[in-house]
């Protein structure tokens, strides 16, 4: 496979990813905020901060005051703002263009669709009443990719590409969420008793990640601050959780990689080192710090990410 | 059956005397080929059309089956018109379009061969040694150089046209990058997706053989010493407005689709970046011109191609399909010696017909095409796409005494031809909702290789939506239609 080619492919499958976890953010935020038990985080205010927060540069102004409609705008559907969705369906679709002889048709005309889809989505629409459509819309959409992708591709390099795109991306958007989160945990406490630890915003924040209902089921208990951490930072059987993103990351770099034994300075053996760093650690660790932590576990990520340039993509 | 106006489908049909229609008799009856299919589409409404018809168009822009219209704010994404009425071409009069055209590629390469190496054709006063000193399009750099199998028009698209006196002729040879095979399948597909109860009443030709075919021939003029060849296809990228057809070949042969910049050469071998390093490329389908291909020689402000590729290919070590240099033979002066050409390297008579060509380089065709310009069409010779030409008939008086100053200015750039009435075919019409009649012509492809040919049975028929119009080109506003080859 063509170098250029594979790089187009690692963040098509990066952009596909993105746009569906901020998607979910604007969902889950929006819609849980509105019934919220707290007074700030029924705010729209505070909201839309968590929302910029997130997905694209956080305002820590606190006298500027924030319009809804074009907040949510910008998000989602600014052609303008290189951070919205419809621009990194874009890109994804242009990297897509670019690798057409690669991958299935049934994949080109998913993206395809999908792109179009947004490009057409009249913005009045959104802002006064289709936010909730047009979020689940991404979200499903996004599945169906990741579908065509593991069901219509050949499960050869191209496939390894796109896979360490979008597991790469999702630890990043996990971590963003957890790290968006916790700052709005923070700064809004919890409901009773201990407020941080049994803050509302660990719901939400499992409900971003789509794993609520399986964290409910794995630990039988409300969500607190640590086994919502634990969940989605440590649990290998958590889909969404940055264990299995680098798991699958591992899986995939040693299927592209020739080598036996991979030399210390590649993509291949910092993510072993990572793995085995987590696999053997405590939550409780963690949360003694967990602004230190989110801060290493992004620099990891990104390091991973530019060894691969290096490594396939030059 | 005869031609029914009263059927709501057919109501808008004005057949014209003058014209040759595809499909009805100057007695108003249906031709024998188009029987079943008409009494199949007369079951339908012509609701079910107009249903139809979207769907087809939304499976095209689905599958970004698309090219970019510039706007003034933003670009747009166009479908390619696709015409739900099949073309259909009997398995006898195929034998001659195949034969006729299969010629025509041979005569061309041998002609090639000759004007890169010996130049006896011009030596014998044949063809004007000038029509090639004057040619922008001869390469010095391809003299006396052997291309690997000594084939240079490797694919050739030769574009023919049904006269009102019911045979073919050759429009043009397109021997440079021609286009359009990729919506030959495209259309089959959509054809046969809209309209499957109809299409198995007929034995057709698949058309979906050509990527393996197109493999085997690049395959076939490997550089010497070459086991498993290793091809590719080049584009310009994304941007350009056949990328479709660049990556749907690539995809159908299995083979990468390269830019110029994931190419370099390497003491004289060509290289592709890859994930794992460098791979060695035999052989290149380049779709990009001459001019680009490689900065050392031709442009030297070129991004499209790779600097030293001409060198590698002067020495055998990879191979260009097509080689460069083919479009001296293709120019629209070369057409009208085509008869002379076949007749000098086959020793056979021309099985096509070539439409009769004036030369205003040619003192008394020069007078005789200034006093008769409103029956001509007059076209410039280095033209693709169908600009530059003018229609003598369509023009008015002011229009027409622009023109003669303008070949007046440079004689030996224009050539002028009769105006070919081009045969019609039923087109369905959006707006009326209903078939008319409308221009069409025919693109066919043929591959040459060592020791191998091949004649895609079907093509690209062009239609001309515009009423009246005769310029069936893409770029003019012309969509294409399914053409159905009949087995024996």
């Amino acid at each position: 496979m063509l170098a250029r080619v594979a790089n187009n492919l690692f963040w098509m499958g990066r952009y596909i990813e993105r746009s569906e976890h901020v998607a979910r953010y604007l969902n889950v935020n929006y819609f849980s905020s509105l019934d919220a038990p707290n007074e700030l985080s029924q705010s729209r205010q505070f909201v839309l901060r968590s929302m910029l927060f997130m997905a694209s540069d956080p305002v820590t102004d606190p006298n500027i005051e924030l319009d809804e409609g074009q907040v949510l705008f910008d998000i989602a559907l600014n052609k303008e703002k290189p951070d919205s969705i419809i621009n990194y369906l874009q890109y994804a679709r242009e990297n897509a263009n670019s690798a057409r002889d690669l991958i299935s048709t049934e994949l080109y005309e998913s993206l395809n669709k999908f792109y179009h889809y947004t490009l057409n989505y009249s913005p009045e629409k959104f802002m006064k009443s289709g936010l909730y459509e047009f979020t689940v819309h991404v979200a499903e959409s996004t599945s169906i990719l990741r579908g065509k992708i593991r069901g219509t591709l050949l499960h050869d390099d191209v496939y390894s590409i796109i896979m360490l795109g979008i597991n790469i991306e999702r630890a990043t958007q996990i971590i963003r969420i957890i790290n968006a989160k916790y700052n709005d945990a923070n700064l809004a406490g919890g409901s009773y008793g201990d407020h941080l630890k049994n803050s509302y915003e660990w719901t939400t924040l499992l409900k971003c990640a789509e794993s609520y209902d399986m964290m409910r089921r794995y630990y039988k208990k409300a969500p607190r601050s640590l086994i919502t951490l634990e969940f989605l930072i440590l649990n290998p059987n958590c889909p969404r959780s940055i264990m299995n993103s680098l798991n699958q990351v591992s899986r995939h770099i040693s299927d592209l990689s020739k080598s036996k034994t991979p030399d210390k300075n590649s993509a291949e053996f910092l993510v072993g080192k990572v793995r085995a760093e987590y696999e053997f650690k405590l939550i409780e660790e963690i949360e003694e710090d967990l602004q230190g932590f989110i801060e290493k576990i992004l620099n990891t990520l990104n390091d991973i990410a530019k060894k691969i340039e290096i490594e396939y993509f030059l | 059956m005869k031609l029914n106006t009263n059927q709501p489908s057919f109501s808008s049909y004005k057949r014209d005397n003058h014209l040759f229609d595809e499909i009805f008799t100057k007695n108003d009856e249906v031709k024998e080929v188009y029987k079943t299919l008409l009494n199949l589409y007369s079951e339908h409404s012509i609701q079910d059309y107009a249903r139809l018809n979207e769907k087809a168009k939304a499976s095209f822009f689905n599958q970004g089956i698309t090219f970019q219209v510039y706007g003034e704010h933003e670009t747009k994404e166009k479908i390619f018109p696709f015409d739900l009425f099949p073309r259909i071409i009997d398995h006898k009069e195929w034998s001659h379009i195949e034969k006729g055209v299969l010629q025509r590629s041979k005569a061309l390469n041998h002609f090639l061969w000759d004007i890169y190496h010996d130049k006896k054709i011009l030596k014998q006063g044949i063809v004007p040694l000038d029509l090639i000193n004057s040619s922008a399009n001869y390469l010095d750099q391809m003299q006396g150089l052997n291309p690997p199998g000594g084939i240079y028009n490797h694919i050739s698209g030769t574009d023919l046209i049904k006269h009102s006196d019911g045979n073919y002729y050759v429009l043009e040879d397109n021997i440079r990058c021609p286009s359009g095979v990729s919506y030959v399948i495209c259309n089959r597909t959509a054809l046969k997706r809209a309209l499957f109860g109809v299409f198995n009443h007929y034995q057709t030709h698949t058309v979906t053989d050509y990527a393996e075919n197109l493999l085997e021939i690049m395959e076939s003029v490997k550089p010497q010493g070459v086991d498993n060849p290793t091809c590719v296809v080049i584009t310009p990228g994304i941007y350009n407005s056949a990328y479709y057809e660049h990556s749907y070949l690539a995809k159908a042969m299995g083979v990468e689709l390269v830019e110029g910049r994931d190419l370099f050469v390497e003491n004289d071998f060509v290289y592709m970046r890859t994930i794992n390093g460098p791979q060695k490329v035999d052989v290149i389908y380049r779709r990009i011109d001459d001019i680009f291909m490689d900065p050392l020689e031709f442009r030297p402000d070129s991004t499209l191609g790779v600097p030293g590729l001409l060198a590698a290919y002067k020495l055998g070590n990879v191979c260009l399909v097509n080689a460069p240099g083919t479009g001296v033979a293709d120019d629209k002066a070369i057409y009208t010696y085509m008869p002379q050409i076949i007749k000098y390297y086959l020793g056979e008579e021309p099985i096509l017909n070539n439409v009769h060509t004036y030369h205003c380089n040619r003192p008394d065709e020069l007078k005789y095409v200034l006093e008769n310009i409103d029956k001509l069409v007059v076209k410039p010779v280095d033209e693709a796409g169908g600009y530059g030409i003018s229609i003598g008939n369509k023009l008015t008086k002011a229009e027409i005494e622009k023109v003669k100053a303008v070949i007046k200015e440079n004689p030996r750039k224009y050539i002028a031809q009769p105006i070919m009435s081009l045969s019609v075919h039923a087109t369905y019409i959006e707006d009326s909702q209903s078939f008319e009649p409308r221009h069409v012509d025919l693109r066919t492809f043929c591959l040459l290789g060592k020791d191998k040919s091949f004649v895609l049975k079907g093509g690209l028929t062009r239609v001309a939506l515009k009423k009246g119009n005769l310029i069936v080109n893409s770029s003019q506003g012309g969509g294409s239609k399914d053409t159905w080859v009949l087995k024996k």
